[in-house]
């Protein structure tokens, strides 16, 4: 009895969070990294949101002086708002606060091509975008 | 009569006192009722100047032998009656005139900048009350008509001279230096109000005079506008040594005089003529003459004002350089900065903005349509003079600078504006470009310092 409780309860969550996760838009951006990933790297296994988690968390080096971080701006929680740094609010990045994110490829292109030279002084991995998306949609 | 210096009434023998009569014209021997011998207040006169028209005289012979004398007034040398010089409107004009004038010097040194409002009030005020005085100069009562106060130049010369050797003549109304100050002293508050708004127009692109004149005009009625504000000060300063000498020369008590109307002059001095004020024919002429002015400052008020165009947001720039910072109206820096900073966007200001180069040309076109070159706004001109070392950020442009030096720089980081480039924070119109001084509202200090 226990069991199946706790099996239907993880169910639900499991489906919870994979609606909360599931847009067509952002399927599409998050197979297209895929995709790119398994041509860099024929071992490539998968988005992991761990990874993705340290990435978004972890000061960098390379980058401009002033942004380190993907914190810097978007705060260590991102079910919170951020700031930029000429004081205009972000919407939280995560998709269960936003629901929209992740869903313009145009624009995943345009803020990846930014803040990625931005934080790290160079392009992100596909690796790197995927887990990030990947982490950002988990919560 | 005036029995409070000691003096004692002196009637000659081959007349009544009880049956003498108030004197009606200058230079007459008069016998008021003070004539009984009783010393029962003083006897003025309902004549037309209403002034007290009995002149005192005695000698100490006098007072031994009992005999009492007349003389003409103009024989008796210390002699005063009190006149009624200074009408009621008069009086109310020079002390609101005084409150106006110290009103709109407040509003400018020591207000904030937000206080324009108040100052184009005062100076409105001024305008008013220039205008009532101007009919008032031909329907006022006698010492209120302009012609009881013309003198030729050599007479004011003349009185300068006399007042050098501390000897001046004494007048009943103004003397002839009073009058040449009360002639500059409208003509600078004219000047003042008519460069102030020049200024209000051409620079604040404000009032009725907006849509008229250019900045480059306000600019220099704005200099015009201080000088003549410091030439003022110096100009009351003046009329109140003027005061102050003549009160010591003349024992008049000047001040008083302009609150209560009445003024003690020595009886020799001739009175004018006694005519008295016209409130219904001044009324008439002062609402014939204000009433198409105001209307004609409310509708060149309503007109467009010259070289602001009207803009219509382009909504990539809107949404793209929004979704980072405040909009900066394009007003707010010139051509050649905006061409810099949208060829540099992948390094911009510490960030990478880059922008798909169909989306960055598009906005680089609406910027090159509305730079500063497009406008005539005070902010336009201003900032068109960009930091040498940091051309493209707006607040190191030395206007910017000199204007925020007295801002606590905790405000720039409290929470509420969070950074300088947050114009809107402070500046309510910065969408429009404008930065009008009266949409400025400065969020608390939070170290508690007021700006």
């Amino acid at each position: 009895m226990k069991a199946v409780l706790a099996l239907a309860l993880s169910a639900i969550t499991v489906a919870a969070t994979a609606m909360a996760a599931s847009n067509p838009g952002r399927d599409a951006i998050l197979a297209a990294f895929a995709a790119e990933a398994k041509k860099a790297d024929a071992g490539f296994a998968g988005f992991s949101p761990q990874r993705g988690q340290a990435f978004f968390a972890t000061n960098h080096t390379g980058g401009k002086a002033d942004t380190p971080s993907c914190t810097t701006c978007h705060t260590k929680d991102p079910t919170r708002e951020g700031q930029t740094r000429a004081g205009k609010q972000i919407a939280p990045m995560a998709v269960s606060m936003t629901p929209d994110r992740f869903t313009d490829p145009e624009k995943v292109a345009k803020w990846f091509s930014r803040n990625c030279n931005g934080v790290l002084g160079r392009d992100c991995t596909a690796v790197e975008k995927g887990d990030f998306i990947t982490y950002l949609s988990s919560m | 009569m005036h029995f409070d210096n000691g003096e004692i009434v002196i009637c000659p023998p081959a007349f009544s006192c009880r049956t003498g009569r108030p004197a009606r014209s200058r230079g007459d021997v008069s016998f008021g009722q003070g004539c009984g011998g009783t010393t029962t207040g003083s006897a003025r006169n309902r004549g037309p100047n209403r002034s007290d028209d009995t002149a005192i005289a005695a000698s100490a012979s006098d007072r031994v032998t009992g005999t009492l004398v007349v003389r003409p007034r103009s024989e008796i040398k210390d002699a005063v009656r009190r006149v009624r010089v200074w009408d009621l409107p008069t009086r109310l004009f020079h002390w609101l005139l005084l409150g106006a004038v110290l009103a709109a010097l407040g509003t400018e040194l020591i207000a904030p900048p937000g206080w324009l409002e108040w100052h184009v009030a005062a100076g409105y005020a001024v305008a008013a009350l220039l205008l009532f005085r101007g009919v008032w100069a031909f329907f006022g009562s006698d010492y209120s008509r302009v012609a009881s106060f013309l003198y030729r130049p050599r007479q004011t010369l003349g009185y300068l001279r006399d007042l050098a050797k501390l000897r001046p003549a004494q007048y009943v109304g103004h003397n002839p230096a009073g009058a040449a100050m009360i002639f500059a002293l409208v003509a600078v508050l004219a000047a003042l109000v008519g460069t102030g708004l020049v200024a209000l127009g051409g620079q604040e692109k404000q009032g009725p005079v907006a849509a008229i004149a250019d900045f480059a005009l306000g600019s220099g009625a704005r200099s015009l506008h201080s000088y003549l504000a410091y030439a003022l000060m110096a100009m009351v300063a003046a009329h109140i040594a003027g005061v102050i000498v003549d009160g010591r020369l003349h024992k008049s008590a000047l001040v008083r005089a302009m609150i209560t109307g009445w003024k003690r002059v020595p009886a020799r001095l001739p009175l004018a003529a006694g005519r008295p004020s016209n409130m219904r024919a001044a009324a008439v002429t002062l609402a014939a003459l204000s009433a198409p002015a105001v209307i004609a400052l409310v509708l060149l008020s309503r007109l467009p004002p010259l070289g602001v165009p009207a803009m219509t947001p382009d909504p990539t720039w809107a949404s793209e350089c929004g979704s980072c910072h405040v909009l900066f109206h394009p007003s707010l820096l010139p051509r050649a900065s905006w061409a810099a900073l949208m060829d540099g966007l992948h390094d911009h200001f510490g960030e990478d903005a880059g922008l798909a180069p169909a989306t960055a040309a598009e906005i680089g076109r609406f910027l090159q349509t509305y730079a500063a070159e497009a406008w005539d706004t005070k902010a336009a001109h201003r900032l068109s003079e960009v930091s040498a070392a940091d051309p493209l950020r707006i607040t190191a442009a030395p206007f910017w600078v000199r204007r925020h030096r007295r801002i606590d720089p905790a405000i720039f980081t409290s929470p509420a504006v969070k950074t300088k480039s947050n114009c809107i924070a402070c500046h309510r119109d910065a969408a429009s470009g404008r930065f009008d001084n009266q949409a400025i509202a400065i969020p608390d200090s939070p170290t508690g310092a007021n700006p």
